[in-house]
């Protein structure tokens, strides 16, 4: 096996690739990169046997091979080559050799054939979409903050994909907190599919510059996320979502339309004092233009905040200042509306103009 | 079906690494055979496609070894939250096993009578004896035939759910069963204490130390908690030491040693340790075997080897939580009507229960111990031979070997001695210590503090 490539496009593909190629003991090749050359193609690979990281990487010439390398050893020594610089891999049996310019080295590989075999897609049965890459980031990042990492209730670390009146959303709840992002309107196809919280962030981190597009396609226990020259597959939670959408209150008595920023800012601020009570903070209308947030902590004293906006009804709701902040800190216009009807029911935020981010908290016990 | 799944298991183990073994075959279940077309389940759809490629002819001439008809395999994604219980038949054994639990339950109603406030439940035969505990209830059978003589005051400590109410209350009963006469007073320190305060609300005060005076023997439970109430005290010690001349058995339990209780007099903490203070330590894996057995046998449920073996390796805090984990367990089998190990096989029970202690470097304990005894680290772990550098430096040995359960060469070089006889030698000589020298033992417990804390 032997590759010729620059510098910076081999490191990309391996800080793509050797993130996941960790701490496996029970399989010590699951450390390594699989590094393949068929027919000019070349493929790096690596897997958690969660999920893989495949990067087809462009190089300028290559003699076909297989071999299997540490991957974070391998991803550092060439993070610190210089760069500009070409690069070649070479192997002989197991032993891989690195030379650039001045520089060289060889490391002990080992063979691929215990390299485990991938899943593949099923192109033909396969469900696929694709989405614009900004889009894609953004809408993963508003429900993400909603997964679980409770492994005793497996649906819930991941990220539901479903179809529904021909809308692909996608929805992530721990039981505490919900929120749900349409993706696609005007889907033919159907899908439902709980993608694992972690590989989605591997997906988030693999998104550079460069890609435009996001394709993903869903089998019946697969995923596999396409952006541009990598390809993310994963496993899907084998488990049944609870049907979140029952959790979405329809009609609320008390609405209001609020600064964004504004209300990160005196939840801050509340949140300081809320510490000791488990984040625990009181918003409150009063008629007929006061928001109030207030926190009270025994031992250091309370804090009283006033937003004005139109109030329409008073009332009162006690929730937790941490989870209001995650679900603002993901919101995107500057105004949105806040609604809630009493202590029991979940309080929905969404943003004013835009319908399709919906956001929902369960209330503390006053 | 599940047995010969077991025994193809037994056979691919043989075959490939134990690294691939366990990789690719451990959560791997036998669905079906039926009319040869053979059905497993794997984790994930990652090991669908590695399985057949890489192991089927493995699996293949396993399987029909034992005797399976094989026409097509099959794997399918099946993750634990997916298991369904099997049903099966309710045998005669099985509704021995439910009456058994329930007539358990009944008897764990307390049955604690008003005079001694004693619960009748616990028994010296059910306080199973391990080196865990064989010095504190050796001490404890001896109290039990002459109350009041040697082991006067009997200061028991040790961690929450190592069985100090347990052993305290079983003396309590078996002196009452020996001599029906006896007056006996079993009390936790908290009620103790709210009891005095009502006396003396009610002008009672002295009725109430007169109430004790009369007693033949005392036990007072959870004596940390003595804490900040210095009238409690005062009053705890003028009865401590009536009963004391008199000869009569007092019997004091506690989470640490008194010396170590922040607010506790004195006079107090040093006559509370007259006779010595005894230990309940961490039950050793073969002592928790032990424990659940004999659990096991009392609520008269079956439970196999391994599902023993299982929890003792799981549960590493304490009796009660091991306890605790014996019975859900068991409620459990009853009602999915699967047997305990099956259960643990499946999937369906998952313990994991560990001391929360915060794991530490060698390079801190060194640090700590060399503080603790206002030596620089340098000369600690030298060559000096003054006895108390020495010492400092065995006890830093000590401590290295048993909460950090490194190897003797491997604390030679963290403390800088020649070689792992000269540890060896240092550690057993700690031991050896440990048994008489109550300083040391304080010195130790407090070092640990520093070190977790």
């Amino acid at each position: 096996m032997k590759i010729k490539v620059t510098q910076e496009k081999l490191n990309k593909a391996l800080s793509n690739v050797s993130r996941i190629a960790v701490g496996k003991v029970t399989l010590p090749i699951l450390n390594n990169v699989l590094i393949r050359v068929n027919k000019k193609k070349v493929s790096l690979i690596t897997t958690n046997l969660d999920m893989a990281v495949i990067d087809f990487l462009p190089v300028s010439s290559s003699e076909d091979g297989v071999v299997t390398v540490p991957a974070k050893l391998l991803a550092e020594f060439v993070s610190n080559l210089p760069k500009g610089e070409t690069i070649e891999i070479s192997s002989k049996d197991t032993k891989v050799t690195i030379k650039s310019g001045k520089y060289s080295s060889t490391i002990n590989g080992a063979l691929a054939d215990d390299f485990p075999e991938l899943p593949e897609i099923n192109e033909k049965e396969a469900v696929i979409y694709k989405i614009g890459v900004d889009e894609f980031k953004n809408s993963i990042g508003q429900v993400i903050v909603a997964t679980s990492n409770d492994l005793t209730r497996p649906a819930l670390t991941g990220v539901f994909f479903n179809t529904y009146n021909q809308t692909l959303a996608i929805a992530a709840t721990d039981g505490y907190r919900l929120a749900e992002k349409k993706l696609i309107d005007k889907v033919e196809s159907e899908v439902k599919a709980i993608v694992p919280a972690s590989s989605l962030q591997e997906v988030l981190r693999a998104i550079s510059d460069d890609i435009e597009e996001v394709e993903i396609s869903f089998n019946e226990d697969l995923v596999r996320f396409r952006l541009g020259e990598i390809e993310i597959i994963s496993k899907l939670i084998d488990a049944s979502y609870p049907d979140y959408k029952k959790l979405i209150p329809k009609d609320h008595k008390i609405k209001v339309t609020l600064d964004r920023e504004e209300l990160t800012r005196v939840t801050k601020l509340a949140a300081l004092f809320a510490r000791s009570v488990g984040g625990s903070i009181v918003c409150e209308t009063k008629e007929p233009d006061t928001f109030l947030v207030k926190s009270i902590a025994n031992e250091f004293g309370e804090n009283d905040s006033m937003i004005e906006t139109k109030v329409e009804k008073a009332g009162k709701v006690n929730l937790n200042s941490r989870f209001l902040l995650d679900a603002l800190n993901v919101m995107e216009e500057p105004q949105i509306t806040f609604e809630f009807s009493d202590h029991i029911a979940p309080i929905l935020l969404k943003n004013k103009k835009d319908n399709k981010y919906t956001h929902i908290i369960m209330p503390l016990n006053s | 079906m599940y047995d010969v799944w077991k025994n193809a298991l037994a056979e691919i183990e043989q075959k490939i690494s134990p690294a691939n073994f366990s990789t690719w075959f451990q959560d791997t279940s036998l669905i079906s055979t039926k009319n040869g077309n053979v059905r497993i389940g794997v984790k994930n759809t990652f090991f669908v496609k590695q399985l057949r490629n890489r192991y089927l002819d493995i699996i293949k001439t396993a399987l029909e070894n034992n005797n399976v008809v094989i026409n097509t395999i099959d794997f399918e994604v099946q993750t634990s939250s997916k298991v369904k219980p099997r049903s099966r038949e309710i045998t005669k054994t099985d509704i021995d096993l439910k009456s058994h639990v329930k007539n358990y339950a009944k008897t764990l109603k307390t049955e604690s009578s008003r005079q001694t406030g004693l619960n009748k439940k616990y028994t010296l035969d059910s306080f199973v004896v391990g080196s865990n505990n064989d010095l504190a209830v050796s001490v404890a059978k001896s109290i039990i035939d002459s109350p009041g003589s040697r082991y006067n005051p009997f200061f028991l400590y040790g961690g929450p759910g190592l069985g100090k109410t347990h052993l305290v209350q079983a003396i309590g009963n078996e002196l009452l069963r020996r001599n029906p006469n006896f007056k006996i007073f079993y009390t936790p320190i908290a009620h103790f204490y709210s009891d005095f305060i009502d006396a003396i609300q009610n002008g009672k005060g002295r009725e109430f130390s007169r109430k004790f005076e009369k007693l033949d023997c005392l036990i007072i439970d959870d004596f940390q908690f003595i804490v900040g109430k210095e009238k409690s005290q005062e009053e705890f010690f003028n009865i401590f030491n009536d009963l004391y001349q008199l000869n009569k058995q007092i019997i004091v339990t506690s989470d640490r040693l008194p010396s170590q209780i922040k607010t506790v007099d004195e006079r107090l903490a040093t006559r509370l340790t007259w006779a010595g203070a005894f230990d309940l330590q961490l039950p050793k894996f073969e002592d928790k075997c032990a424990i659940l057995k004999a659990k096991a046998e009392l609520m008269g449920a079956e439970i196999e080897d391994e599902a023993i073996e299982y929890l003792a390796e799981n549960v590493n805090t304490n009796i009660r939580d091991l306890e605790g984990e014996l019975s859900s367990l068991l409620v459990m089998s009853e009602v999915r009507g699967l047997t305990p190990l099956e259960l643990i096989e499946n999937g369906s029970i998952y313990v994991n229960k560990t001391s929360k202690l915060r794991p530490t470097s060698p390079k801190q304990v060194v640090e700590k111990v060399a503080k603790f005894y206002n030596l620089p680290v340098k000369e600690m772990c030298g060559k000096s031979r003054v006895a108390h550098i020495k010492n400092a430096r065995q006890v830093a040995m000590f401590l290295l070997s048993k909460e950090l359960s490194l190897s003797t060469n491997k604390i030679a070089s963290e403390v800088g001695v020649k070689d792992h006889t000269t540890v060896m030698h240092g550690i057993k000589k700690i031991e050896k210590d440990l048994k008489l020298n109550f300083t040391l033992r304080d010195e130790i417990e407090s070092i640990k503090e520093k070190i977790y804390g």
